[in-house]
């Protein structure tokens, strides 16, 4: 019964992640680790590997399309993996509330960048155009690679620790500071999740924090529910679908600073 | 110059995820159908294995672009995944025994 549930959670986080862009783990991670009674750091271990089915499924998408930068996204994803593979390590030294507290405190933070940019950065709307049907994306050449690496390395450092994909950062930068489309830097920072999520799920799985029984039925339903999303994405109005997401999130980090007094 | 529009490297790469993850969904679908007819290990050591197959995918993906890299005689980029294939191998030296 769990099993049937799991994959129906996973499901509709698959589908919400393709729709906003926004990928699964931020969702999962709480969800398992308040309503399943798994511990957090088990939790992020465990939503890592549906963090890496949706970069897998999504971003053979985007690459069809020839909008991934791939030569970028390696160069950032040196560091992005190294911060990953170090906060990864780390973790293990963490207690659990303190755990909390930060995952708490970045759902809140998430939740209210998004609402305040009311989802702009989604990659739909740039100066990009189709022309019949074929994407047309202006020439330019990435800038400014150190800062790139540096925001790469905190971007890579949080998703070790939390087991979120890291997007939020990575895509204004590439953006504002690189000189990258924005249509580009989505798709990019897309396909850099895998690898970057890779990167720390090693190091979880070796730890014993990959728990099989739960990240099997979740990875079968969000693997569904992304390719259904990406599917529905052109149709759907995305703004309704990002309140609701911001909801969650809300409620969820409300949930998770309750559940953190109880220890206090 | 953009860096991009080369259809056959994102084509090849493209390909590697996608049979990572349809594979990956298919062997974890299974594990979960032989576990409503069996219990123990056998669909876990199943749905183990395509866990392990997920985490494997992206590595996989960063080798295969390596190979490509090189054979274009792109060395820069080849370098680069080289050095992205020892981070990613050096994460599961270090993640050892932290139980």
């Amino acid at each position: 019964m769990v099993t049937i549930l799991l994959v129906v959670l996973g499901f509709f986080a698959g589908l919400l992640g393709a729709l906003t862009g926004i990928g699964g783990g931020v969702l999962l991670t709480p969800i398992l680790a308040l309503h399943f009674g798994i511990p957090i750091r088990q939790a992020i271990g465990t939503s890592l590997v549906a963090v890496i089915t949706t970069s897998a499924a999504s971003s053979s998408v985007h690459l069809q399309r020839h909008t991934t930068d791939i030569r970028l996204g390696m160069t950032l994803e040196l560091a992005t993996s190294f911060g990953a593979a170090v906060t990864a390590y780390l973790v293990g030294y963490f207690n659990r509330s303190a755990l909390e507290g930060l995952f708490a405190g970045f759902l809140l933070y998430s939740a209210i960048v998004i609402l305040v940019r009311r989802g702009k950065i989604s990659g739909d709307d740039d100066s990009s155009s189709a022309v019949n049907g074929e994407i047309v994306i202006p020439p330019y050449e990435p800038q400014r690679y150190p800062l790139g690496l540096a925001a790469s390395l905190l971007a890579g450092g949080l998703s070790g620790l939390l087991g979120i994909g890291g997007g939020p950062i990575k895509v204004p930068v590439m953006f504002i500071f690189m000189n990258v489309p924005l249509m580009v830097a989505t798709a990019t920072s897309n396909f850099m999740i895998g690898v970057t999520a890779a990167a720390s799920a090693i190091v979880y799985y070796r730890r014993g924090d990959i728990l099989v029984q739960y990240a099997a039925p979740l990875a079968v339903g969000v693997f569904l529910g992304s390719l259904l999303g990406a599917r529905l994405a052109p149709r759907i109005h995305t703004k309704v679908v990002m309140y609701l997401l911001v909801a969650i999130m809300f409620y969820l980090s409300g949930h998770m600073f309750l559940h953190l007094l109880r220890w206090l | 110059m953009s860096q991009l529009r080369e259809p056959a490297f994102d084509r090849a790469v493209a390909l590697v995820l996608r049979i990572g993850a349809f594979s990956c969904f298919f062997i974890m679908l299974a594990g979960l159908m032989v576990g409503l007819f069996l219990t123990g290990r056998i669909p876990l050591a199943i749905e183990r294995f395509g866990v392990l197959l997920m985490l494997a995918t992206p590595v996989v993906r960063v080798a295969v672009a390596c190979f490509l890299f090189f054979r274009e005689k792109d060395y820069r980029y080849g370098w680069v995944s080289l050095g992205l294939l020892t981070i990613l191998l050096l994460g599961s030296v270090f993640g050892l025994g932290e139980h």
